[in-house]
């Protein structure tokens, strides 16, 4: 089954036939997907500037990161359900437009580095000094900002 | 309605406007810092709010939480300002004519009030600034509510019908 296939028997649910209808519905999504969105932005960039160095965020790096990523977990949670609603509203074009392709490619690439992170570079954390938790928090910043504006530009070229 | 009419039409011959209008990637690159600024504000508040309620960095002073995050809200607050000029720039005609965007400057300016009062409050019941005193708890709830009201009316603008009569 092709993507294009699959695009348009999403096009063709209740759902998509609902939220093509009804603004009221898609707005709202749109909203709680933005509500999401901000709280995975805000906490995530509190963790990597903290794995930076700088930052507001108290404590040490692993503590603000047993704190932070709780809420992380919750509006990605939220990000992914109102996202997947919002991907009814017009599978066709998501499925050919560049933007939503590199939101995707950057947040498998961001999945990566927060594997690679919790897998070689977590453990370095106690090391004072250590310049991999560093990068590793540069990286994910870095793939956040591409996400948020790889999502803005899809709106624009749908 | 007229004010807002000359202003916007004041405004539609700035250069300013004439700046935003003129790059095609301009607008949804401010939209991009107006979603950052957005973010900034949501953890800031939810760090202060959430303290009063208890839920997060339970060990600390309310008020030294609410030292750390307020410039953070200000700060991001003025981001929000100027790249809302700017969209408003971007279309003169569009946001200030329609109910909604004024609704959410309202519930703006309540909910910063609410979490910059988290402070001062905790020092006014004199808690010792670690537990919180229960008018803190429902304030908390309550603006954390309606800074998700600013974000869902910040979104509506973008469907809401404009006033009748208003610029085109």
């Amino acid at each position: 089954m092709s993507l294009q296939s699959v695009a348009l028997w999403l096009s063709e649910t209740p759902l998509a036939l609902e939220l093509a209808d009804s603004n009221w519905l898609f707005g709202t999504v749109e909203a709680l997907h933005v509500a999401a969105l901000t709280l995975v932005i805000g906490s995530i960039a509190l963790v990597d500037l903290r794995l930076i160095g700088v930052g507001p965020a108290r404590g040490t790096a692993q503590e603000v990161l047993e704190r932070l990523v709780p809420f992380t977990l919750v509006g990605f949670g939220f990000a992914l359900a109102s996202g997947s609603v919002l991907l009814f509203a017009n599978p066709i074009g998501y499925s050919e437009n560049f933007w939503f392709a590199a939101k995707f490619s950057l947040l498998a690439l961001a999945g990566i580095n927060a594997l690679v992170f919790h897998l070689f570079a977590q453990r370095k954390l106690a090391e004072p000094g250590s310049v991999i938790p560093r990068i590793s928090g540069a990286i994910s910043l870095s793939l956040w900002l591409g996400i948020v504006i790889a999502g803005r530009w899809i709106g624009y070229t749908l | 309605m007229s004010l807002l009419v000359d202003f916007a039409a004041w405004l539609g011959t700035t250069s300013l406007s004439a700046l935003v209008i003129g790059h095609d990637w301009l607008v949804p690159a401010i939209q991009v810092v107006h979603i950052l600024a957005v973010a900034g504000v949501l953890i800031a508040s939810l760090h202060i709010h959430l303290r009063a309620l208890n839920l997060l960095e339970r060990d600390v002073a309310q008020e030294q939480v609410a030292a750390r995050f307020l410039p953070i809200l200000w700060g991001a607050l003025g981001v929000l300002a100027i790249t809302g000029l700017l969209l408003i720039a971007s279309e003169p005609t569009r946001a200030m004519f329609r109910t909604i965007f004024w609704v959410k400057l309202v519930l703006a300016s309540a909910a910063s009030l609410g979490t910059w009062a988290q402070g001062p409050l905790a020092l006014r019941f004199n808690t010792g600034g670690v537990a919180a005193a229960p008018a803190q708890r429902a304030l908390a709830v309550a603006t954390l509510l309606v800074w998700l009201a600013v974000i869902y009316a910040g979104r509506w603008i973008a469907y809401a019908d404009a006033w009748a009569g208003a610029p085109a």
